[in-house]
Parts: C-alpha cells; sequence; structure tokens
C-alpha cells in the first residue's frame, strides 16, 4: 500500500480532566502520525486547557450538548478535512489505545466501513454488572430483528469509520445514546460493518453516565426511534 | 348551558382572543404561531354564543350537557396547540445543534487562519 491513510482519531470529553492526558499520550504512543481531535463538549473543569497543553486539535462546543452532537462534531471536522479514516475512543480512559490498530485493519483492508470494538468477543471477556448486561443483550436482540446481524456489543462507542461512515454520520447521527441507532443506520444505507475483540478497561475517572433512569429511558428511547425509523423512507 | 355559564365563557372567550392579538401586535407572538390560537379562541367563542350550534354538536357527539362538549372541545384544540409545540421546540434544537456545530467549526477554522497568518504565511500580503 501507499502511504498511509490520513485518520483522525476523535475524542469527545466532558469533564474528563482525570483520564484525558493518558489517554492523549497513549494514543501518541501507538500512532503518532494520526492526528488527535478533543471534542470539548462544555466541559467546567481542566478538559480544554489538558488538550490545549497537549497540543491536539480541539474543539470547543460553547455549551453541553450531549455525546451524540459532540461526536458528530468530530464526523463534520473529519469530512470537512478531508480524513481518510475517522476512529472514536472515549475520554475516560476505558478504550485501550493499542487496539486502534485492530479498528483501522478491516478499514485500511477495505472490507469494512465501519469497525466497531467488541469487548464481548474477546477471550475472557468483560465482567459486567448482571443489569447492564441484560440491557446490551436487549440491544443485540433489537439489532438482530432489525438488520440480522448479531453485534455483541452494541453500546460499544470504540469505533472506526472509513469516508463513507464518516460523510454519513456527518450528516445524520442521533443526539443522545447513538451508538445501537446508528448500527440500524448505517445498515439501512448498506454501510459494510463488523466487529473486532478488543480489551476494555473499566473508566478510569469520571461517573458513568448511566443510572436505572436513564437505562430505562435509553431502552424505551432507542426502541422508539429504530421503530419509528423503520417507517422513515432513507433522507437524501 | 346556563346564563350565566355563557356569559363566563363569552367573556373568557374574548379575553383570550384579545390577548393574543394584542401579543401579536407588540410582536411578542409571530402570527406563525399566533394561528392556532385565534382559532381556538373564535371557535370557543361562536359556540358560546351561538348556542344552537353548541347543542347540536353535543347532540351529535352524545353530550349529555353542551357545556361538556364546550370543554371537550377546548381541551382537544388545546393538545392540538401543544403538540404543535413540541414539533417546533424538536425543530428548534436540531437546528440549534446544526448551527452550534457550524460555529464551532468556523471557529477553529478562523483560529486556525490567525495563527497561520501570525507565522508570515499569509495568503494575501501584508499591510505596513
Amino acid at each position: 500500500m501507499g502511504s498511509p491513510m490520513k485518520t483522525l482519531i476523535i475524542i469527545p470529553a466532558f469533564n474528563e480532566e482525570g483520564t484525558l492526558r493518558d489517554v492523549i499520550l497513549n494514543i501518541r504512543a501507538f500512532h503518532a502520525q494520526a492526528d488527535i481531535l478533543v471534542v470539548n463538549d462544555g466541559s467546567t473543569d481542566e478538559t480544554g486547557n489538558i488538550a490545549r497543553e497537549e497540543g491536539v486539535l480541539i474543539l470547543d462546543h460553547p455549551y453541553n450538548m450531549g455525546i451524540g452532537a459532540t461526536v458528530q462534531t468530530g464526523f463534520l471536522y473529519a469530512l470537512t478535512n478531508d480524513y481518510e479514516i475517522a476512529v472514536q475512543i472515549d475520554g475516560d480512559g476505558q478504550h485501550p489505545p493499542e487496539f486502534v490498530s485492530s479498528l483501522l485493519e478491516p478499514i485500511s483492508g477495505g472490507r469494512s466501513n465501519l469497525v466497531i470494538g467488541s469487548r464481548f468477543l474477546s477471550e475472557g471477556g468483560f465482567k459486567s454488572t448482571f443489569l447492564r448486561k441484560l440491557g446490551i443483550n436487549y440491544f443485540v436482540t433489537l439489532i438482530w430483528i432489525f438488520t440480522g446481524r448479531r453485534i455483541t456489543d452494541p453500546t460499544s462507542g470504540f469505533r472506526s469509520m472509513d469516508r463513507k461512515g464518516i460523510a454519513l454520520f456527518a450528516e445524520d447521527y442521533p443526539s443522545d445514546y447513538p451508538e445501537v441507532e446508528a448500527l440500524i443506520l448505517a445498515h439501512k444505507r448498506g454501510l459494510l460493518f463488523e466487529e473486532v475483540p478488543v480489551r476494555m478497561g473499566h473508566r478510569q475517572g469520571g461517573v458513568s453516565s448511566i443510572g436505572l433512569l436513564s437505562a430505562i429511558y435509553y431502552m424505551v428511547k432507542v426502541t422508539l426511534s429504530i421503530s419509528i425509523g423503520f417507517f422513515r423512507g432513507s433522507k437524501g | 348551558m346556563s346564563a350565566k355559564l355563557t356569559l363566563f365563557t363569552i367573556i373568557g372567550s374574548s379575553l383570550l382572543l384579545l390577548l393574543v392579538l394584542d401579543l401579536v401586535r407588540r410582536r411578542y407572538l409571530k402570527e406563525r404561531y399566533a394561528l392556532l390560537w385565534i382559532v381556538t379562541g373564535s371557535l370557543f367563542l361562536l359556540l358560546s354564543i351561538r348556542t344552537d350550534l353548541l347543542h347540536w354538536i353535543a347532540s351529535l357527539l352524545g353530550f349529555l350537557l353542551p357545556s361538556n362538549a364546550l370543554f371537550v372541545l377546548g381541551f382537544v384544540f388545546f393538545l392540538l396547540i401543544i403538540l404543535a409545540l413540541s414539533v417546533i421546540t424538536s425543530r428548534l434544537s436540531e437546528k440549534n445543534r446544526t448551527l452550534t456545530q457550524e460555529v464551532v467549526l468556523l471557529k477553529k477554522r478562523v483560529t486556525d487562519l490567525e495563527k497561520s497568518h501570525e507565522a508570515g504565511s499569509p495568503p494575501g500580503e501584508k499591510k505596513d
């Protein structure tokens, strides 16, 4: 192959001052050529300053817009600046950057438009609480119903995509709890996607964004959105 | 409907209509969004004055009391207004998101351009 593909690593970050620097340094250690973009979603802590000190690309949301809009801002940047690959990785340190290369391989090989890092495909798997497993299984079933595909880790936000994926998500990306819906969207638009095994740590800092009530909202919202979206013709 | 209640609904819907019209006059309310309110207020007023129409609707829908028909109709219209507001809010939040993202990207571009300008590789020539 010729020159390495122009790659953007997108870190959506909302109040991640405790972990962001390590995440950036780790990514740099494994992927020196890739550009790193922090999308700071209106953090009230040092997140923005840390990104600036580390000299990565940074986009600042003027207020907190939520994870969907934050990741999408990253895709929009990737689209307007002609990146060939975009990688999405959490700023809380639970996605180990050494697995970015496994996410990139199916893309650069031209096999997939979208790659999802799954914590459940790897041997040993991932220890999870009963409730979380229940929730994830629910989404696995939902995706199976609507796409016929068995995606083991549909809520994983550790992903990579090619130009086709970037263009789709820059145009249309759900605003809250976007991961599951994004898969259905990709399926509807005929994108090829696959999972690769990754190891995920438990978050090093910050708090889980999901409590019980939010989990219920998550499931209801995604179900509603997917079922209604099924009857919606593809836009544009 | 008792004469007392009729008077009450006539005054009530007239006040509502006047308030809506005044809000439009003072540009606190856009014509576009005032329309549903005006329709609702006018209908309420019409049915309060023309009780024969109200009686006809009540018997058509099977209401024992005409006043109930009036209030249920009012309720339905208010529901429609609230639903319309939810639609408007959704559209606004979508537009707001797109707009903010656009501003964020533009801001980044401006900063980048300023930096490359200061670094001495200006696209045009520097003045003085």
